[in-house]
């Protein structure tokens, strides 16, 4: 067991919310605005513990609680130092809970955006696999606490890699120009639509949890330089939250077409070109 | 010790007689039952004999199979000219001349003509399970359907569990180009079984295609004894392939991807669905496709590492992708069923191209889990067609409201063959890691990206089909289950529960089962060990506790999830903007796939040539 990365991971949705705070805050300069208190989130999270709970059926808002148990558990085995692919694939597992409850109600918009989820999946994963392969080719090691430990530093080998990962933050966390399974303006939220009260608390904690595990990634492309790895993700805070605020929604070939036929060639000739150069 | 590997041959032949001529269903019944014991017990003896073993049956053996292949020969060109098809009949002749001139060059060896190692083994535990529980679950398919012919039914699938048994035994290539014709000439009489005009076209289709496997088996052999003078597959194994001529292993490897249905030649295997659903749950779970991985395999020692071996890891791995590319535009339950087959078989022949040990162990756990999930599948698509009269994705809309068991079924079948922890997704996971030590090497990058890719579209159509199932209008008010046969849910739950267990047990299955199969086909065995239900690989390791916390998420917790209740909590209806429209929910077509489908097809061609001309070394 490891207890530092339980501890951790128990944490994590105080964490995350304290980051989306921070991101609403920043997001509001960034606009010109002063932005709510870097507490919101949690303020928002007693409103919603408070409000009257109402469902469709108990297997919907079921899968909400387990979206938010999956994800946890999936933080788990990233932090817990195990096999990064595995860590990777994990998430996919969690995002079934998310999907399978949006399906499972005869919402238009909720099934729509179930459906675009897939899509992000489908975008964004192959990207992800082949980063695994290619901190591998770098640390020489799979498992994320010897990534950690390593002497080198994948952020200078790899430094398409890590622009094609920067690039991809918003698909995972969903947020413009890649925010189409939520698109407010268009399905009102995608999956989180039905959900309210307690249940939307617990698929609103779910993403703060995703906060942690896409920075967490983030995090070891600095290698054994933890201090480069804390510059790295506090850079890509700023950086995805400048994308969210200038760019503006596409549609969801726009997306899958950018991450296949843009970054994972990106991607590809970073690792080629590397593993050429060490023979 | 000779009679076990016999009686594994003859016996299903003989219980098919018995159930031909057997005038009551329930003896039938029984007497198809007795197959799983047997074959089981039969498959287990061999397990525990010394491997390898070469036997040499008497010499009228070999006459009689020359003799067979003619007749077989002839039956096809009959069955040309009877329907008027063009190509069957051309490709018969075709066969007859080349099967002549290989008998005229063929020198006599001493190579034993049966050679059965851990690899036979592996697929004679595979057709004895899978394959005889399909044989039962026909019985009771059967008896809804027509119970006249019932009786031929059975027997043509127990007859094939012992042509497959005996193709898998083979070590003389001209007898394993008479076995691969059986299997051909089954898939045949079993696709055309209900006698109506699509049922004859499309196996006059798989009948053209699988024949075109047969003439690169006779051009394999024929360059083969010109080159090497060697028609056996241990003797092929000897030969040294960096010094002389490729053109047999590029002809032999043609053959698999006809066999395994790999693009353009996938037609054959997606016209099988008209026949009844045992049909295709044997073509696509324990027999015929299974011959193609199986193939590569065989070969894959000496392919290893060759121009050939990295053009088939592009070739299957574009078929993976593509395939389950057009998966996605599909609306009919089993052709979704028969593209993932296809996408799938082209990973078993990714893998076992790339011919190092861990990558064989991926290739037999593939072929392992996909035979057992597959079946699994397909006799759920058969109890949804019987039972519930539903064929296409429209129709099985809230299926979860009136059947929660085949729901469960079929979601297990799906995700064990995408999500962590289950066996398949293991396999991914080994080549995945197998393939990030060679970077360097184009074929290998590509390799990652297709079963990234591929396994990624795989899990967005899986869930497409689990989303439309599981939509349900309110409340489950009183707990209902549907009343299925006993049959029906006996063989299933079986499979299911074999699925479950054996990707619990991952680590020891691979580690001290599969890995025994990999040492006999490889030098060694691949470097993966078990501790308790941790699996180690040399670069890293999947913990117990994550495979029982992936289980217990996925498995429990939506089982749990139908008796969940919460009862102080109010209910309301879908948010729709506050209008009141009837809306007629379906799913996403992607037609933008469909578009493209030309151009998959073309690039597959092309590829297919490519593997042919330049891994072949034609040129």
């Amino acid at each position: 067991m490891n207890w530092e990365a339980l501890v951790f991971t128990l944490f994590s949705p105080v964490i995350g919310g304290f980051i989306y705070g921070l991101e609403r805050v920043v997001r509001a300069r960034m606009q010109g605005r002063v932005g709510p208190p870097v507490l919101q989130p949690f303020y928002d999270f007693l409103k919603l513990m408070d409000k009257r709970s109402i469902v469709i059926h108990s297997f919907h808002a079921f899968m909400g609680i387990m979206y938010l148990v999956g994800t946890w558990f999936s933080l788990y085995v990233l932090l817990s130092g195990g096999d990064l692919l595995i860590a990777i694939f994990f998430h996919v597992l969690s995002l079934a809970f998310l999907v399978v409850g949006g399906f499972s109600v005869r919402s238009p918009y909720s099934i729509l955006g179930a459906m675009r989820e897939l899509l992000h999946m489908v975008a964004y994963e192959p990207l992800y696999v082949l980063t695994a392969a290619g901190l591998y080719l770098v640390t020489g090691t799979f498992q994320i606490s010897e990534i950690l430990n390593s002497n080198e530093v994948p952020l200078f080998v790899l430094p398409l890699v890590f622009v094609s990962i920067l690039l991809s933050l918003p698909t995972l966390l969903k947020k413009s120009p890649f925010d189409i399974a939520e698109a407010h303006q268009e399905i009102i939220g995608g999956p989180e639509i039905e959900y309210s009260g307690k249940f939307y608390e617990a698929v609103y904690t779910a993403k703060w949890i995703e906060y942690v595990y896409v920075f967490f990634l983030i995090f070891l492309f600095g290698g054994g330089n933890h201090l480069l790895g804390a510059f790295l993700v506090l850079f890509a805070f700023f950086f995805f939250n400048l994308l969210d605020n200038v760019t503006a929604r596409v549609n969801f070939r726009q997306m899958v077409a950018f991450h296949w036929y843009v970054l994972i060639p990106l991607v590809v000739i970073n690792l080629m070109l590397l593993a050429l150069w060490r023979g | 010790m000779e009679k076990v590997i016999y009686s594994l041959f003859l016996l299903p032949w003989l219980l098919a007689l018995l159930v031909f001529v057997s005038p009551f269903h329930r003896l039938r019944q029984l007497i198809t039952f007795l197959s799983f014991p047997i074959l089981t017990y039969l498959s287990f003896k061999v397990w525990n004999l010394k491997l390898p073993l070469f036997i040499t049956p008497p010499e009228w053996v070999n006459l009689a199979v020359t003799l067979f292949d003619y007749g077989l020969l002839l039956y096809f060109l009959y069955q040309g000219i009877k329907f008027r098809n063009f190509l069957v009949s051309v490709l018969a002749a075709a066969q007859l001349f080349l099967l002549s001139w290989v008998l005229l060059i063929i020198p006599h060896g001493e190579t034993p003509p049966i050679y059965v190692d851990g690899l036979t083994t592996f697929m004679y535990f595979i057709v004895a399970t899978v394959g005889s529980l399909i044989c039962i679950y026909a019985t009771k398919y059967m008896e809804q359907e027509d119970l006249d012919r019932e009786n031929r039914f059975v027997a043509a699938l127990l007859w094939f569990l012992g042509v497959m048994n005996f193709a898998v035994s083979v070590n003389n290539v001209e007898w394993f180009f008479a076995l691969f014709e059986t299997t051909t000439l089954a898939s045949y009489v079993l696709i055309r079984f209900r006698w109506d005009s699509v049922s004859i076209s499309n196996a006059l289709q798989a009948l053209w295609m699988n024949q075109i496997g047969g003439i690169a088996i006779l051009l394999a052999l024929l360059f083969g004894i010109k080159y090497y003078s060697v028609y056996s597959f241990t003797d092929i194994l000897k030969v040294n392939p960096a010094v002389t001529s490729m053109i047999p292993l590029g002809f032999l490897a043609i053959a698999a991807l006809v066999k395994g249905a790999q693009m353009p030649f996938h037609r054959w295997l997606l016209g099988a669905m008209v026949a009844p659903t045992p049909v295709s749950a044997i073509l696509h779970s324990a027999t015929m496709v299974k011959i193609a991985p199986y193939l590569i395999l065989r070969l894959s020692p000496v392919i290893k590492g060759t121009l050939l071996a990295k053009l088939l890891i592009v070739t299957t791995g574009f078929v993976f992708v593509s395939a389950g590319l057009l998966a996605l535009t599909q609306d009919n339950f089993k052709k979704i069923l028969a593209y993932s087959t296809i996408s799938l078989l082209g990973l078993m022949m990714l893998t076992a191209s790339m011919g190092s040990p861990t990558a064989v162990l991926a290739s037999l756990l593939l072929i392992l889990f996909h035979a057992v999930v597959k079946a699994l599948l397909f006799m759920e698509a058969g109890v949804i067609e019987k039972l519930f009269k539903a064929k296409y994705i429209e129709e099985i809309r809230r299926l979860v409201e009136k059947a929660p068991i085949t729901v469960v079924f079929i979601s297990i079948g799906f995700m064990s063959m995408t999500i962590v922890p289950y066996g398949i997704f293991m396999a991914k996971w080994l080549t995945l890691e197998e393939a990030s030590n060679f970077l360097s090497h184009g074929a290998y990058v590509g390799s990652i990206i297709f079963i990234a890719t591929g396994s990624v579209i795989l899990t967005l159509l899986y869930f497409k089909v689990i989303g439309v199932m599981t939509r349900k209008r309110g409340e489950f008010m009183r707990f209902k289950l549907e009343k299925l046969p006993f049959i029906y849910l006996s063989t299933a739950g079986l499979l299911a529960l074999f699925t479950i267990v054996g990707s619990i047990f991952i680590a020891h299955l691979s580690a001290d089962f599969v890995n025994a199969v990999v040492a006999s086909i490889s030098s060694s065995p691949a470097p993966v060990k078990a501790s308790g239900l941790t699996l180690i690989t040399p670069l890293s390791e999947v913990y117990g506790w994550q495979i029982i916390g992936a289980f217990i998420l996925l498995l429990i917790v939506p089982i749990f999830a139908y008796f969940v209740h919460f009862p102080e909590v109010d209910r309301v209806y879908e948010y729709t903007c506050g209008e009141r429209v009837e809306t007629t929910l379906g799913t996403y077509n992607f037609f933008c796939v469909s578009q493209v489908e030309p151009l998959i097809e073309t690039a597959a061609v092309a590829l297919f040539i490519i593997t042919l001309v330049l891994g072949g070394g034609l040129i």
